[in-house]
């Protein structure tokens, strides 16, 4: 991995330290939260400083380079957000026409 | 047999008033559904009565609010009208012919096309039609039109879970499936908005949810 790429990738990482502390600050996430998303990303930033790292775990499952190694795992963990918070929005969405639609049934003029 | 009239709108200020005096003749119990309107309509009418979401929810929502207020209250079948004034209450009495003759659980509009539908949605209906016939095995000539009937018994077995615009077309996949008894008949329809109603992107996501439906209902 070059290290320019590995500074954009830091300043990220830190970036989303930062947002997700001010979630946590403005009460909009809960301590549990805040700790396991410090953990996810304390862990990258390890990773992008010392890529070499996962050599060996990338080897394992013939991946040759440790840079597709990473481009892999993260697709896999936005396609796996991504549908959990496709499955939630629908849950709220259903619950919201259900209240919405007995506020209005119940107020019929 | 008792009939309610149910209509569904969405910042209609305009045109509601025009709807609900042209159907005042027929003297049928009318439900209005305001969905969410951010136009202030600030609606009094005799004799009808007005359910409010507080949100908009969308077209289905609103039509499915509608119709359990009418089948609480009593109603055998409900009739259902587009808010925007595009539907003719003279036509009303089509619709009241065939579901008191009782040898339809549905009546569909289905609106011609020398009455002012444009091309366009003209084609996309066209389309919506042979696909839900190739999928579900019935053939409506219109599927958007939003000017239809239902009994109670009808409306009980094809209660639809689209909450926007796709209810339309899911009423239609969901009559096709329990193989109940429809008729089609010809209406008016004027556009008085052209921005309004079910757009490009809008009949992308309906195609997707047919597919869907083919596998879940």
């Amino acid at each position: 991995m070059i290290i320019g790429l590995q500074i954009i990738a830091l300043i990220f990482a830190f970036s989303m330290v930062y947002f997700v502390v001010l979630h946590f600050k403005r009460g909009e996430i809960s301590k549990s939260e805040i700790v396991s998303w410090i953990i996810m990303w304390a862990a990258a930033i390890v990773i992008i400083v010392f890529p070499e790292l996962l050599r060996k775990f990338a080897s394992t499952f013939l991946v040759t380079r440790v840079f597709d190694l990473m481009v892999i795992a993260g697709f896999i963990l936005v396609i796996s957000l991504v549908t959990s918070s496709y499955i939630r929005t629908k849950k709220l969405e259903k619950k919201l026409e259900d209240m919405v639609r007995r506020e209005a049934l119940k107020k019929s003029k | 047999m008792n009939i309610f009239i149910v209509i569904p709108f969405r910042n209609e200020k305009k045109h509601i008033g025009l709807v609900v005096k042209g159907i005042s003749k027929y003297k049928l119990p009318v439900v209005l559904v305001d969905d969410g309107s951010i136009d202030n309509p600030n609606l009094r009418f005799k004799n009808v009565t007005l359910l409010t979401h507080k949100i908009n929810l969308g077209k289905g929502a609103a039509m499915k609010t509608g119709a359990d207020y009418a089948i609480a209250a009593g109603a055998d079948a409900i009739i259902f009208m587009d808010g925007d004034n595009q539907h003719m209450p003279g036509d009303l009495p089509k619709f009241i012919k065939h579901l008191e003759s009782g040898g339809c659980d549905v009546v569909l509009g289905s609106r011609n096309y020398s009455y002012g539908v444009p091309l366009i949605r003209f084609l996309g209906n066209k389309f919506a039609s042979v696909v839900l016939a190739i999928l579900f095995g019935i053939y409506v000539s219109d599927v958007l039109c939003g000017f239809k009937a239902l009994t109670k018994k009808a409306y009980q077995k094809i209660r639809w879970d689209s909450t926007g615009y796709g209810v339309e077309t899911e009423m239609v996949a969901r009559i096709g499936k329990t193989k109940l008894n429809f008729c089609e008949v010809t209406v008016q329809s004027i556009y008085h908005d052209k921005v309004k109603g079910v757009t490009i992107l809008d009949a992308v996501g309906i195609m997707g949810e047919i597919i869907k439906w083919r596998f879940t209902i």
